[in-house]
């Protein structure tokens, strides 16, 4: 029962969250959303034995993505408001034949299954705890070059956002 | 006796990435665009840890912090690109952006 | 000794390209000083190997120079007998007389040292062409002069006749050189060799059903390089080119080449019966054509021209009637009196300040008595005018044609009737010019330079005596041929009183055709005795025009030809292939402007076109759950 609830809970606050940030409309609520997302995403990885995914989870996105989001939010202002009306030709049909096909496919999906999720490999007894120390051994043995070219490729976006933010013409006039 | 079972978990994440991908579509602002793509790239993620739990392996979630380094040095550049724009139209509606126009 | 032959042919071809390299840096004198000289050292080697030649009785010089194709082995090889050695006299002789009066001529053009580049590269192409050893190596030579002759008849090429001319030239010289081409491969095919030795061997050791074809596809090509019918009406426009280049390649040597090629295939055509009526009745179709055609020119060198094209049917006359060394007797006779007769119009036009219409002509003898006399001499020569060179050689065919017998004392009639034609409009010819008083303005005109007299000489001296080289008191020619012609049935003389009666009706026919001459042209013996002709313009027309054969050449081949083309041009390469072209262009142009409207530039619109596509793919893969295994 407590295993229930720790993923009913969480997963609807997760939705939530969700919701807000596609449908609020101050930007500040929908990163507060977000906020709200990835913290009960969070817990949800802790149920799945993921805990130091949860906890790099809580301060890499809930942390400092966040903060980023926010940053930016508040430097380019939140008073103006987003313009509701429908520019785009034809989006809003698109749109809508899109979510339905999405709906469609679903249902197609449960109804033709009776409800029944039969996954095709069936989960192993035992249970596998994402401590640093396996994460670790493993990361740094056989990822290691995966490893290498992904911090090759945050330097280079750091570099890229500065390059992209750098006023040149107020520079050169000081 | 209902058990939590792995398809939970998926469900899940299906509807998170349906919500981040509706928000894709109806959103003008390019911040919470991002924040749509944000939502997306973690119901990925959740994925990838059920998976890691259900076939007892490791690099499931390891997977996920390569998608998690992406997911920041898109976010980086991304609000990069943001600011510049903001700086020339002083909005951030992306449908005011049409230079790629064919 | 053999090795000499390389200093013959190549001295030429290194004299052109030093011309070439050194031209920018001489004048005029100098390279006058290089050029004659190269020609005269060429002559002398040449005359050294002709003695050489006569003193072992002909036998043939073999040289090889590398190895052209090694399976089937064909080689670069160079043969020197009896008919090559007068050849390579005749043309480095020639040359170095022809080159003298072009220092003359060509003098102060601004193209000069082109002039005689062009000029050595022809001598090194016939030599090339005489001293082959295989057909390979002679098709070689054959395209080389007919390149240099191209050269240097557009040689003023600023000249739009001029240019059309050279065009004319090589256009219908392909025609007889398709012929040429494809005898090579069907002699390649049937004997496996192209060497003439091993050719004519096998031709002699056994009978081959392709003979008839392979020798009727060579004619062909004797027809178009020696300007024979149908193929002759390039030599008349080809006047075009500076006047000793004709005197060298359109009177005396490169037109003569068919004839040098039918006499060394000889062994092979005197078994094709169908071939030697070809060649004499085309032969004599051509002589009495052009011979008609040339009564009623206006132009100096056209006369010539025709003339030209008339004694080279006389020499395929004599080839068809088996008299082989009648035909390069004439050839050899022919190549002087015409060299002279083209000189001295060259002389006259320079004088004249290039005015080449016989009737602003007049009573020139007076101004300049040494070329008339020259060109008096030349014009008996050609009429057939004992002891002159032409007499011997024009009635040795003559008779030889007679002593066949049967069908062609017909051939002979009318040969003797060209013979009179020729004598006929050469004496107007030189009457129009040296003899008439017409009252024309010629104070100006002066006795030509002596660059140019002195070459007039030593070939008048020639046209006079040359013939003496084969009487019928003395056959040098036919001992010079004789190794050449072991093989060959050699239509012989007739003997006695019959000789020298034939000769009698020749030399009469000469006499009576300058004779009308004179009558008609100065005595004026129409209006003294107030004789009308009938259809006399109609006539004049004719022979002006040459039949209309160019105008019926051009509405035949050119005419249609141009509407075929035009239709091809619009129909298949407009319609079928530029349609399909532009078509898939156009096709692609407007696909990709209505394609690219969904381009909008918006970001969202292509997530949700991103977003359809995605959940089509999905769709399907649920659609047909084989697709995933």
């Amino acid at each position: 029962m407590l295993e229930i609830f720790l993923f009913a809970v969480p997963a609807g606050l997760v939705i939530l969250g969700a919701l807000i940030v596609i449908f609020a409309k101050n930007p500040v609520h929908n990163s507060m959303g977000l906020v709200l997302t990835l913290s009960s995403l969070a817990i949800i990885y802790i149920t799945l034995n993921a805990t130091f995914v949860a906890m790099v989870q809580m301060l890499v996105y809930a942390g400092a993505v966040m903060t980023l989001f926010l940053f930016v939010i508040m430097m380019i202002g939140v008073d103006k408001p987003e313009q509701s009306k429908e520019e785009i030709k034809g989006q809003t049909l698109l749109v809508s034949g899109t979510l339905l096909i999405l709906i469609g496919i679903i249902s197609y999906v449960i109804i033709s299954s009776g409800f029944k999720w039969d996954l095709y490999f069936s989960p192993v007894e035992y249970s596998l705890e994402g401590t640093p120390d396996l994460i670790a051994s493993t990361l740094f043995t056989e990822w290691i070059l995966p490893f290498e070219i992904i911090s090759i490729l945050l330097i280079v976006a750091t570099t890229a956002a500065i390059a992209l933010a750098y006023d040149t013409k107020t520079r050169k006039h000081k | 006796m209902i058990e939590v079972s792995t398809d939970w978990y998926l469900t899940l994440a299906a509807v998170l990435f349906s919500i981040g991908f509706i928000g894709m579509m109806i959103r003008k602002n390019a911040l919470i665009m991002f924040m749509c793509i944000e939502l997306m790239l973690n119901s990925v993620n959740l994925t990838f840890i059920t998976a890691s739990k259900h076939f007892g392996t490791i690099e499931g979630q390891i997977s996920v912090f390569f998608v998690l380094v992406v997911a920041a040095a898109e976010v980086v550049v991304g609000l990069a690109i943001i600011v510049s724009i903001f700086k020339k139209q002083s909005s951030a509606s992306v449908d005011l952006l049409r230079t790629s126009r064919g | 000794m053999e090795n000499l032959i390389f200093v013959v042919i190549f001295l030429p071809l290194l004299t052109a390209i030093g011309i070439q390299i050194i031209s920018k840096l001489v004048n005029e004198l100098l390279l006058n000083f290089l050029t004659i000289n190269s020609a005269l050292l060429s002559f002398t080697t040449a005359s050294g190997m002709f003695t050489f030649l006569l003193m072992n009785k002909f036998e043939p010089i073999h040289l090889e120079f590398f190895t052209w194709i090694p399976n089937p082995e064909i080689l670069f090889e160079f043969t020197l007998d009896g008919l090559s050695g007068i050849m390579m006299i005749l043309v480095t002789g020639l040359s170095v007389v022809i080159q003298i009066f072009s220092t003359s001529y060509m003098s102060k053009d601004e193209n000069y040292s082109r002039y005689f580049v062009y000029f050595n590269v022809f001598v090194f192409s016939m030599l090339l062409l005489v001293m082959s050893g295989n057909f390979l190596v002679m098709f070689f030579g054959w395209e080389l002069v007919g390149l240099s002759s191209y050269l240097l008849i557009s040689f003023w090429s600023k000249k739009q006749s001029a240019a059309k001319a050279g065009n004319k030239a090589f256009i219908l010289n392909r025609i007889g050189d398709f012929g040429f081409l494809v005898g090579l491969m069907l002699t390649l095919n049937t004997f496996g060799t192209f060497n003439y030795e091993k050719v004519f061997s096998a031709v002699l050791s056994e009978n081959h059903d392709s003979l008839s074809i392979i020798v009727i596809c060579f004619i062909i090509g004797a027809f178009g390089k020696s300007a024979q019918f149908p193929l002759f009406s390039w030599l008349p426009d080809a006047m075009e080119g500076p006047t000793p280049a004709s005197a060298l390649i359109h009177a005396a040597t490169m037109v003569t080449a068919g004839v040098f090629m039918l006499v060394r295939i000889s062994p092979m055509l005197q078994f094709s019966e169908i071939g030697k009526l070809i060649i004499i009745s085309t032969g004599l179709l051509t002589a009495l054509i052009a011979a008609f055609s040339a009564i009623n020119q206006d132009d100096i060198k056209k006369v010539l021209a025709y003339s030209t094209i008339s004694q080279l049917g006389f020499m395929f006359i004599a080839i068809g009637s088996g008299a082989y060394v009648a035909a390069i007797f004439h050839l050899v006779t022919h190549a002087f009196f015409k060299a002279l007769l083209f000189l001295g119009a060259g002389a006259v036009i320079h004088e004249m300040h290039h005015e080449q219409n016989i009737h602003k002509m007049g009573n020139l003898k007076t101004k300049m008595p040494i070329t008339a006399a020259m060109m008096g001499i030349g014009t008996l020569a050609i009429s057939g005018i004992p002891p002159l060179a032409g007499f011997w050689s024009k009635d040795e065919i003559l008779a030889s044609t007679f002593s066949n017998g049967g069908i062609y004392y017909g051939y002979w009639a009318l040969s003797l009737l060209a013979a009179f034609m020729t004598a006929f409009y050469m004496g107007r010819h030189w009457l129009l010019i040296f003899h008439k008083e017409t009252g024309n303005d010629i104070s100006s005109v002066h006795e030509a330079p002596k660059a140019m007299i002195r070459p007039l000489i030593i070939l008048g001296i020639f046209s006079v005596f040359i013939g003496f080289i084969n009487t019928p008191f003395f056959h040098g020619l036919e001992k010079v041929l004789e190794e050449t012609l072991q093989y060959v049935d050699i239509t012989h003389l007739p003997e006695g009183i019959t000789l020298i009666v034939l000769a009698l009706v020749s030399i009469g026919a000469g006499f009576s055709g300058l004779l009308l001459a004179y009558l008609i042209y100065i005595v004026d013996i129409f209006s003294y005795f107030k004789i009308k002709i009938p259809f006399k313009e109609e006539i004049k027309e004719l022979s002006s025009n040459t039949l209309y054969l160019n105008k019926l050449g051009e509405i035949i081949f050119v005419k249609s030809m141009k509407s075929f083309s035009r239709k091809t041009a619009v129909i298949i390469d407009g319609l079928m292939i530029d349609g399909v072209v532009n078509n898939i262009s156009s096709l692609f142009y407007n696909s990709s402007q209505k394609i690219s409207r969904s381009q909008t530039g918006l970001v969202r619109s292509y997530v949700v076109y991103f977003g359809l596509f995605m959940l089509l793919l999905i769709g399907l893969f649920i659609a047909t759950p084989w697709m995933l295994n």
